[in-house]
């Protein structure tokens, strides 16, 4: 922890970032929240501890963020990973951000200042479902069709349309989303059972490929609705139809963006 | 579109077939020439590839009271825009397993290949499509949704 | 607030049998935005685009759908009929009820409603259409012509002639095609090499001509007016601009036992070699499989007779890139592998024979100087046997099509015979005579009446050896199908003209169509038979469909002056169904974030980058931005764009949204 502490007043007193998204204590024992650390003494606030699990990615695109200056933030390998593909999608440029990755079990603490050594990074620590959400997934899976439906319908139905999922997602970085588009409107705006259909299935297609699985979508829900099932379901479906993983490189490619000729299926007649 | 036959009072699915202006459009154009017969309850909606095919035309199709859907574009290899159909078989793909996972029954999208030359195979699939589709009734669930669920 | 047109065509009872027309009117009357709607018995003719026209001006039209056939027939017809009235052409669009409606179902209420859909589903699209300009793009007026048969050798100088480049490609050592291979030619017996071979040397000589032989298209990109081809030159071990064609390297060659392929396997020749005495360019090639020097590395007899010292062992495939407006197809056709009819015994008999041999045999420049030996021991045969269809139009076995030129060539083949054996017998077994064309079927008259030639109809089931000799068994079904035995000195099998090896591949490279047996697809049957469906890829002969020299030839001079409207304006006007980034008010700019993920799915690299900057020069945002000249509007951009912030321009979100929703 002083070594986290330590690496932010150094970066900060040497002017090489002018704030460090970081975290710090919530408003109880169990939360965590982000902290921008823009002073040296600030740095003290900082904790790193099983609380901080927010992908804190999802700030370096906020243009209010941009313009405090340049960036270092806390990375543990999801965020570090979710700074990658946002790199491979052109949203970040390298060295643009000073990565301070935080190894797995949360204790040491590495400064990496290039993609490359974000690549190294991430490559250690493996990528996919942890066991308990593939156990998850494989139960939805295992239902029957109606009971799936049923399944999905009652939790949509307590959507309330109020965005937090994608203003929590890091890859949902786009300056107009689709449900704002009102020519044609693709997605109704009240929050009524075919909208919110549509709405989770359209966020769970346009991450398919480019989601890191941080969970922070169903984590901001304030409903509770256990959203990120879509994307892991896509993620692993890509992965097993393609080999495509998102988050590996800055120079990946986006499963939908390529194409190889023998791409196996069997459903088209 | 009506939904029921007025003659026989029976339940006649409702289609729609989003297909390629170069292959499919074109085999369906040759099912025409041919002369063959086929179901009458289809509507095409020609789009120049089926990687113009967003996936939102799909449930928008649905949502707007389709029974049943047809995807269908040129074969691997004969894209009029030589890859079109190749980055849309990938979309499906993903798509196709959400769909799935979410509950919606993907025996109502069909997806197939007809070439221009492929008449023939078009009317079959029109025919097999409403043939299925009419055996699995009305799409009751997606069509109950629109206006549900207002508080 | 939209005012719409509807015009419904009755295709006299093409439509009007089965779709109740002055109904579909009716309700078109009920939309919100129709103004006018009306229905004709032929909407395409000129009262009908008169209608249209009028309509256009007295109601103030914004938009018209056109009720009809497939927009594949009329589309351009009725856009310009729009633009004569004042209407932008991309305001009209056309409701397939014909091909999608009236003729696939049965006179019904359920037709009916399918037409009113499909045009309500239409008028509800053109409520959305944009007026749209067409993009102008420079035309390269450089002809590729791929292929160097008599299709290729005539639209390359069709071309030519007319004062423009050709770039022309054959795979082979020289140009001739299979037309340089054949003895007389139907049905004026002419002999085809005097005629050939002086267009083979007219080719060689025209300046506006490239050749580049034993070379092969290996891709092209591109679009009409605009390709870029790359031509793989296969190694020809010879120097071309040091050799003069002497002829001294093949005559001392020591590996003189290599079937030719310019005899069809009936006479021999060396690994250095031309393929035939008259060949263009009249410069040897060494055949790397079969030369001792590329074999076991010793030999070098040619190099050391080459007076100019152009054998160069070490040269390697080169590949040149060519800048071409058009392309030409012309790579014609093979024969059908005969392995399907093992019972006629192809291969086991030397003297079994097909029709293509037939003709080397009977050239005066062939292996047998012309006379009609027969391969086994040279003997000249006392009765020969032909049998017609040996492959087509035998769907079972064979080939469903008919190839057109076989009833032809062997009746000329049975009369050749006879003019040279007029004691020898000539059998044909045949299924039909198809003998459509000018003096066509009077030739075949000849050789039934003047030469004595024995027409048998009916098939031949097996050919057979039995002492020695060939015994040919079938039916005359004229007899009321009674067998018959005829002991052959030589069978000639006219075998079925298929496509030419490799055409899939070509045309894979050409995005052009082909049908179920690889030959390529012409872009209408009737209206646009020398098109392909890519705009700019032209097809002549029978690469395109079996079909005889006469039809060739003026396919290719057909196919050429297609080429030749196309260059006969400095800029071609193309269709403006291009993707579209969106512009909005700052400081968003365009809803494009600049993720660049579509830009690696184009499938013509035709979209780039464009930075929007202050007036200062900084720059704000980056964004997509679609090169129109390259964009050929296929929309998996999109499809892609999770924003929504391109679109295809005639294709619309918009449009096609509105589409859905009218169904």
């Amino acid at each position: 922890m002083e070594e986290l502490k330590n690496k932010v007043r150094e970066l900060l007193k040497a002017g090489t970032v002018q704030a460090v998204i970081g975290y710090r204590a919530g408003s109880d024992e169990k939360t965590a929240r982000v902290a921008f650390v823009r002073q040296p003494d600030e740095a003290d606030g900082l904790i790193l501890d099983p609380r901080c699990t927010d992908n804190l990615a999802v700030y370096l695109l906020k243009p209010e963020v941009k313009l405090l200056g340049k960036l270092a933030i806390v990375a543990r390998p999801t965020t570090a990973r979710t700074i990658l593909q946002l790199a491979s999608e052109n949203q970040l440029a390298d060295g643009q951000v000073i990565v301070l990755g935080v190894s797995a079990d949360g204790k040491a603490v590495v400064e990496l200042a290039s993609f490359e050594a974000l690549e190294k990074f991430v490559g250690q620590v493996p990528a996919g479902l942890t066991e308990e959400e593939k156990v998850l997934l494989a139960k939805i899976e295992g239902m029957s069709r109606e009971e799936r439906w049923a399944f999905w319908q009652s939790e949509f139905a307590r959507c309330i349309k109020c965005y937090a999922c994608r203003a929590a997602c890091p890859m949902c970085y786009c300056s107009r989303c689709i449900v704002e588009s009102n020519q044609p409107q693709w997605i109704p705006v009240s929050p009524h059972d075919e909208g919110n259909l549509e709405w989770h299935l359209v966020r769970a297609m346009h991450l398919a490929g480019r989601c890191l699985n941080c969970g922070f979508c169903a984590k901001a829900c304030p409903m509770g609705i256990p959203l990120n099932l879509l994307t892991q379901r896509l993620a692993e479906e890509a992965k097993a139809a393609f080999g495509a993983v998102a988050g590996g490189s800055a120079t990946g490619e986006y499963a939908l963006s390529m194409f190889k000729a023998d791409d196996k299926e069997g459903f088209i007649r | 579109m009506e939904n029921d036959n007025k003659a026989t009072g029976a339940f006649e699915p409702k289609l729609v077939a989003f297909v390629c202006n170069w292959c499919t459009y074109v085999g369906a154009d040759l099912a025409g020439t041919s002369r063959l017969k086929y179901a009458s309850n289809v509507r095409v909606i020609r789009l120049p590839c089926t990687g113009r095919i967003d996936f939102m035309l799909i449930l928008k199709a649905f949502a707007q009271g389709m029974d049943g859907v047809i995807v269908s574009g040129c074969h691997p290899g004969d894209c009029h825009y030589t890859v079109g159909n190749y980055h849309a078989r990938r979309r499906w793909i993903l798509f196709r397993s959400l769909l799935d996972f979410a509950g919606i029954d993907v025996r109502r999208v069909h997806f197939a290949w007809v070439s221009a030359a492929e008449g023939a195979k078009w009317a079959d699939l029109v025919n097999k499509v409403s043939g299925e589709v009419r055996e699995l009734g009305p799409y009751k669930e997606y069509q109950g949704l629109a206006g549900k669920g207002i508080a | 607030m939209a005012r719409i047109g509807v015009f419904v065509c009755h295709c006299g009872e093409n439509i009007a049998g089965t779709v109740d027309c002055p109904k579909v009117v009716e309700s078109m009357m009920h939309i919100p935005g129709v103004v006018h709607a009306v229905d004709y018995k032929y909407m395409c003719s000129d009262p009908g685009q008169r209608m249209v026209r009028d309509a256009i001006r007295e109601h103030k039209l914004t938009g018209v759908v056109v009720a009809a056939c497939s927009p594949r027939m009329h589309e351009p017809t009725f856009r310009r009929a729009c633009a004569e009235a004042g209407l932008n052409p991309f305001l009209c669009e056309i409701s397939n009820i014909r091909e999608h409606c009236s003729w696939v179902h049965e006179k019904s209420e359920a037709t009916t409603q399918k037409a009113i859909d499909l045009v309500r589903v239409m008028v509800e699209k053109v409520k959305r259409n944009r007026e749209l300009q067409p993009i102008s793009v420079p035309v390269t007026k450089t002809a590729l012509v791929l292929g160097g048969g008599i299709a290729g050798i005539q639209a390359a100088l069709d071309i030519a002639n007319c004062g423009h480049k050709v770039v022309l490609v054959e795979r082979e050592p020289s140009i001739g095609g299979h037309m340089a291979q054949l003895s007389e030619t139907f049905p004026t017996l002419d002999c085809s090499q005097c005629i050939m071979t002086p267009r083979m040397v007219e080719v060689a000589q025209n300046e506006n001509i490239t050749l580049y032989t034993y070379s092969e298209l290996e891709s092209l990109d591109g679009f009409i007016g605009n390709f870029k081809a790359k031509i793989r030159m296969k190694a020809r071990s010879v120097d071309m601009n040091l050799c003069t064609g002497c002829g001294s390297c093949y005559q001392k060659c020591p590996q003189k036992k290599i079937p030719s392929e310019f005899n069809t396997g009936l006479g021999t020749r060396t690994a250095i070699y031309t393929p035939f005495l008259q060949a263009v360019p009249n410069k040897p090639v060494i055949d790397r499989d079969n030369c001792l020097y590329f074999k076991k590395g010793v030999c070098k007899l040619c190099e050391k007779v080459c007076p100019t010292k152009a054998i160069k062992y070490d040269q390697q495939d080169e590949i040149v890139e060519v800048d071409v407006g058009a392309v030409v197809v012309a790579t014609g056709y093979n024969v059908l592998n005969t392995g399907f009819f093992p019972e006629y015994g192809y291969g086991k008999y030397k003297d079994v024979i097909t029709g293509l041999q037939f003709e080397r045999l009977a050239s005066a420049s062939g292996p047998t100087s012309g006379e009609i030996r027969r391969p086994s021991d040279g003997k000249v045969p006392e009765t020969v046997v032909f049998v017609a269809c040996s492959g087509s139009r035998d769907p079972a076995k064979g080939l469903p099509y008919c190839s057109k030129v076989c009833c032809m060539y062997t009746a000329k083949h049975a009369m050749l015979y006879k003019h040279k054996m007029h004691e020898g017998k000539a059998y044909i077994f045949y299924m039909d005579i198809r003998a459509g064309g000018k003096m066509y079927e009077e030739f075949v008259r000849r050789a039934v009446e003047e030469d004595g030639v024995n027409y048998v109809r009916g098939r031949v089931s097996r050919i057979y050896e039995e002492d020695g000799q060939l015994v040919v068994k079938g039916a005359d079904t004229l007899l009321g199908g009674m067998p018959l035995e005829i002991k052959a000195d030589l069978v000639v099998l006219a075998t079925a003209m298929v496509a030419s090896p490799g055409a899939e591949e070509l045309a894979q490279k050409l995005h052009v169509s082909y049908d179920a047996y690889k030959f390529i697809s012409e872009a209408h049957p009737k209206l646009r038979p020398v098109e392909t469906n890519t705009a700019g890829v032209f097809v002549a002969g029978a690469c395109q469909a079996p079909k005889d020299i006469p039809e060739t030839v003026a396919q290719a001079s057909g196919a050429a002056s297609k080429v030749l409207q196309l260059f006969s304006k400095p800029e071609l006007m193309r269709e403006p169904v291009v993707a579209v980034v969106n512009r909005t008010a700052p400081p968003l700019f365009s809803t494009c974030v600049g993720c660049f993920l579509c830009e690696k799915a184009c499938p013509y690299q035709a979209i780039g980058r464009e930075e929007i900057k202050a007036r200062d020069g900084k720059v704000l945002k980056v964004v997509a931005k679609v090169n129109a000249g390259l964009c050929q509007g296929c929309g998996t951009c999109v499809a892609l764009c999770r924003s929504k912030s391109i679109d295809l321009q005639g294709f619309t979100n918009e449009q096609i949204f509105a589409e859905i929703m009218a169904l």
